[in-house]
């Protein structure tokens, strides 16, 4: 049924999936990035984090032109998007994609105190981050 | 993710190369986890009642996928993007220097259990794309000197609307004489596909 449709359908980020080596865990990282606190709310499912830019004079079904493309807030740096659109080699799927990357500094938060429930104090640091 | 992050992970530096005139961005990722969840958002299994909804996909398959993509400026496409509004939940409260950007890439991609894979190539097809830097969040009214570099060649300052436009996600491509099917990856992004 799920490929009856003809498309790869989309990957997404799993919570707990083993990470390798080339993947830094977020979770684990001493300053933790802070989601973008607006996006695009999406029913039943509520607010994700992370708006939808696009052309001119296309909203909807983009955001406005000139929507943050970013999902982390307080960052600085390069950010490059794109929605993609092509085929398996095979041609079986049409494969359509919305891959972001972003390098650059940001504030997140770190460990304040470790005599606390975990308590944040905000930190700046530097990182290459990808949405995929 | 848990901390809100939208489908976010960290990569080492290295992973991304940027030509030296900051024109092309070049990406490369291999054996990246991820997960298959079919559609976006996710569907809810006839058995849960609404309250039950979270935000977290109930079926997914893991997977690794490994990829390849260079995003190219488009000489000409300047924005220089200023925060029209102080609310932190707007998408235009940011600022920054961006330009249309094409992209172009390959990549493969397969369950861990062996049950399928695939691999082929994209590009941006004339879909929406941008490349450039910004500043959000603490940043937004921080560094600003970095983006007042000079005016690039063909750069178009960009006025934005005071409030935000109309939101919806819910209508339809844009104008095409060709048949459209809407493929949506991550379950949102319109992409148009012809045949």
């Amino acid at each position: 049924m799920r490929w009856r449709l003809g498309y790869l359908p989309f990957l997404l980020l799993a919570f707990s999936v083993p990470l390798k080596a080339q993947i830094e865990p977020i979770p684990t990282l001493k300053v933790q990035p802070i989601p973008l606190p607006g996006g695009d709310i999406f029913l039943p499912y509520g607010l994700y984090n992370q708006f939808f830019p696009g052309p001119l004079n296309q909203n909807p079904p983009f955001d406005p032109m000139n929507a943050d493309p970013q999902g982390i807030t307080n960052f600085h740096g390069v950010t490059a998007m794109g929605y993609t659109s092509g085929f398996t080699t095979d041609k079986k799927f049409a494969v359509v994609t919305d891959i972001r990357v972003y390098q650059g500094d940001y504030i997140g938060g770190e460990l304040a105190d470790p005599n606390t429930a975990g308590a944040t104090k905000s930190a700046r640091a530097h990182g290459t981050f990808v949405e995929i | 993710m848990p901390n809100g992050l939208f489908w976010v992970v960290k990569v080492p530096d290295s992973a991304v190369q940027i030509s030296p005139d900051g024109n092309t961005l070049t990406i490369h990722l291999e054996n990246v986890p991820v997960v298959d969840a079919f559609s976006f958002p996710p569907p809810v299994p006839s058995n849960y009642a609404s309250d039950e909804v979270d935000i977290s996909p109930y079926q997914l398959i893991r997977a690794r996928t490994s990829f390849d993509i260079t995003y190219t400026k488009t000489p000409g496409t300047t924005r220089r993007i200023r925060p029209s509004t102080d609310d932190p939940l707007s998408p235009l409260n940011w600022a920054g220097k961006m330009w249309d950007a094409t992209n172009s890439g390959s990549f493969s991609v397969a369950y861990d259990d062996g049950t399928f894979s695939a691999s082929g190539t994209f590009g941006s097809s004339g879909n929406f794309g941008e490349m450039g830097t910004e500043r959000n969040g603490f940043f937004v009214h921080h560094e600003e000197q970095d983006d007042n570099d000079g005016v690039e060649a063909g750069e178009q300052p960009l006025s934005l609307p005071r409030q935000p436009a109309n939101m919806s996600q819910s209508a339809a491509a844009a104008n095409t004489n060709q048949p459209v099917k809407f493929a949506l990856l991550k379950g949102r992004v319109p992409v148009r596909v012809s045949h």
